[in-house]
């Protein structure tokens, strides 16, 4: 059982089986940073696995080392308190912290590479760990080049602007946020970037929110998945970043 | 790895000796007359790999009284100096050399050619510049020694209207859409046309810096030219029209393949592993060419996929 969707291009069942389906392979995964990641950033758990139920989709190289794109989909493994993406050799390796709530255990993002490791989203499910991770390759300098919006001189305008539209078939979710995502790395540039992101119903009762960390891509673009009953909409979101900028929009189906 | 006759004789024996620095493997050109004075080194159709050594590109000599006319100078300083080789041994020197566009399998091997005029049109050679250092990084990586001695001389003349080079006639086609300035040449002598990289056959187009809509319209141009023959910038020459007819239904049905994915709310990493239209699936180059053409056209695709619902409050 998966919530990816890529069936629905032609012929994209067999590319996805053929890309190996978003399936963990430990032998290169059981080593790098996740020792340390576990203890400092998972709370030091003895007992974790991979599991068929969370795939995690991720190129084999980073393409743009500002906008990687990962799929992380934990709906095989039914309920999930929380969802830990980290990255073992980033200058960040906390990148999001998932709290799905009253949504499905599913997140799209992207993210800036600075050097060539393992990607891995942790999911914490009935008391036990599972991780799902993909190694990147990556020529890097993702978290210290220049948000690409600094090269013009007026990246202040459409700062902010928020895009969403929600898929009540599929209950599918995407929300993009103008955004440079400054990590403080580059030069002359101080950190700017967004630190959490929450998702309302009808009432403004919470269903979802998101700890958002510097590896996050400028300009984020992010997908959730929600279950029938709030698939319809409206759908309240709201954002906040580290210069105390709030961001909010509404989107209905 | 090529076995040599001294790695022969030597047998089993060659086991026990200290390894000796991998030296730097050569290129083996293998170019041949397609019309009147025109040399065609085919390039491998492939990615840019260490099987290769970045000779994947077609590369053209037209001969000329005053040496030849090199279109495109290879991969590597290597590539370049094993054609400058050529020119020199066979076709008596070289009278100039041209970039069709910036992207360094075309022009890496320029420094081969730096004592003679090197022309590219005006965009090209922007690009030359701003990109030559990370461009060189990357190749560095990916193909190691063959990089030897490379260091990235963008082009010296900027190429504006019709040549004559060594007295050979050239048509020179200011065109863009597979990079922001791509040049297309028709040789007058033998009506052959020498498209660049905005024709691409039987091997999956490349999208690093493609303007669909600009591409489109550079391929109507090309497709109603009266030319005897055409050599693609990838992928075997041919006299009739069908590498316009196939990197035109290449790029509409990846348009449309990242259209139908952004408009029914699919993450890109799931356009991208969903893999090729399957009418492209087997091609050359593929599916490695899709997939990183998926990251890097995909946002155009998401913005018109995605209303403004919100902003800063």
């Amino acid at each position: 059982m998966s919530a990816i969707l890529c069936h629905r291009l032609p012929g994209g069942e067999a590319g996805l089986a053929a890309f190996g389906g978003g399936l963990t392979r430990l032998d290169r995964l059981d080593s790098g940073m996740w020792d340390m990641h576990r203890a400092d950033l998972l709370g030091a758990p003895d007992a974790w696995r991979s599991d068929p139920g969370l795939r995690l989709l991720a190129p084999g190289n980073a393409e743009d080392a500002r906008h990687v794109p990962i799929l992380a989909d934990a709906t095989g493994l039914g309920r999930v308190d929380r969802m830990v993406v980290t990255i073992d050799y980033s200058p960040f390796p906390l990148a999001l912290v998932f709290h799905p709530g009253r949504a499905l255990p599913l997140l799209g993002f992207g993210v800036k590479y600075e050097i060539a490791g393992p990607i891995r989203a942790s999911a914490l499910t009935g008391g036990a760990w599972i991780m799902g991770g993909a190694f990147i390759d990556a020529l890097g300098g993702g978290c210290s080049a220049p948000a690409a919006t600094h090269a013009r001189p007026d990246w202040q305008d459409g700062f902010g602007e928020m895009r969403a539209r929600l898929w009540p078939d599929t209950g599918r979710l995407r929300v993009g946020i103008r955004h440079p995502m400054d990590t403080g790395l580059a030069d002359g540039i101080p950190a700017h970037h967004l630190t959490d992101l929450t998702l309302t119903d009808a009432r403004g009762d919470e269903i979802a929110r998101l700890e958002i960390h510097e590896p996050l891509e400028e300009n984020p673009v992010l997908t959730f998945l929600l279950p029938p009953g709030l698939a319809q909409g409206p759908v309240g979101i709201t954002a906040r970043d580290t210069s105390g900028f709030r961001f909010s929009g509404k989107v209905a189906a | 790895m090529r076995i040599t006759r001294r790695q022969t004789l030597l047998g089993a024996g060659a086991a026990l000796l200290p390894v000796p620095a991998r030296a730097a493997p050569d290129y083996r050109l293998d170019p041949r007359q397609v019309a009147d004075g025109v040399w065609l080194f085919e390039g491998a159709q492939d990615s840019i790999a260490r099987g290769n050594g970045g000779a994947i590109c077609n590369i053209v000599m037209l001969e000329s009284p005053e040496g030849a006319i090199v279109v495109d100078t290879g991969g590597t300083h290597r590539h370049g100096a094993a054609l400058r080789a050529f020119a020199d041994g066979r076709l008596g020197g070289v009278a100039a050399a041209l970039n069709t566009h910036h992207h360094p399998d075309h022009w890496f091997g320029n420094g081969a050619f730096a004592d003679r005029p090197i022309h590219a049109l005006p965009g090209t050679i922007a690009a030359q510049k701003a990109g030559a250092q990370a461009l060189s990084d990357g190749l560095y990586r990916i193909l190691g020694s063959w990089m030897q001695g490379t260091a990235p001389l963008p082009a010296t003349v900027q190429a504006g209207g019709d040549l004559a080079l060594g007295g050979r006639g050239l048509t020179v086609m200011a065109l863009s859409g597979h990079t922001g300035a791509d040049l297309a040449l028709i040789d007058g002598r033998t009506g052959t046309l020498i498209a660049g990289d905005l024709l691409f056959l039987d091997r999956a187009p490349s999208f690093p810096d493609a303007d669909i809509a600009a591409w489109r319209a550079a391929l109507s141009i090309l497709g109603g030219l009266p030319v005897t023959g055409t050599v693609p910038g990838h992928g075997p020459f041919h006299r009739d029209s069908r590498a316009v007819a196939q990197t035109l239904a290449y790029l509409d049905a990846f348009a449309a393949r990242m259209d139908a994915a952004a408009t029914q709310g699919l993450t890109p990493v799931e356009a991208l592993a969903a893999g090729p239209v399957p009418a492209f699936a087997g091609m050359a180059a593929n599916p490695a060419e899709y997939r990183r053409a998926a990251v890097q056209q995909w946002r155009a695709f998401e913005i018109s996929a995605l209303p403004v619902i919100g902003g800063s409050v």
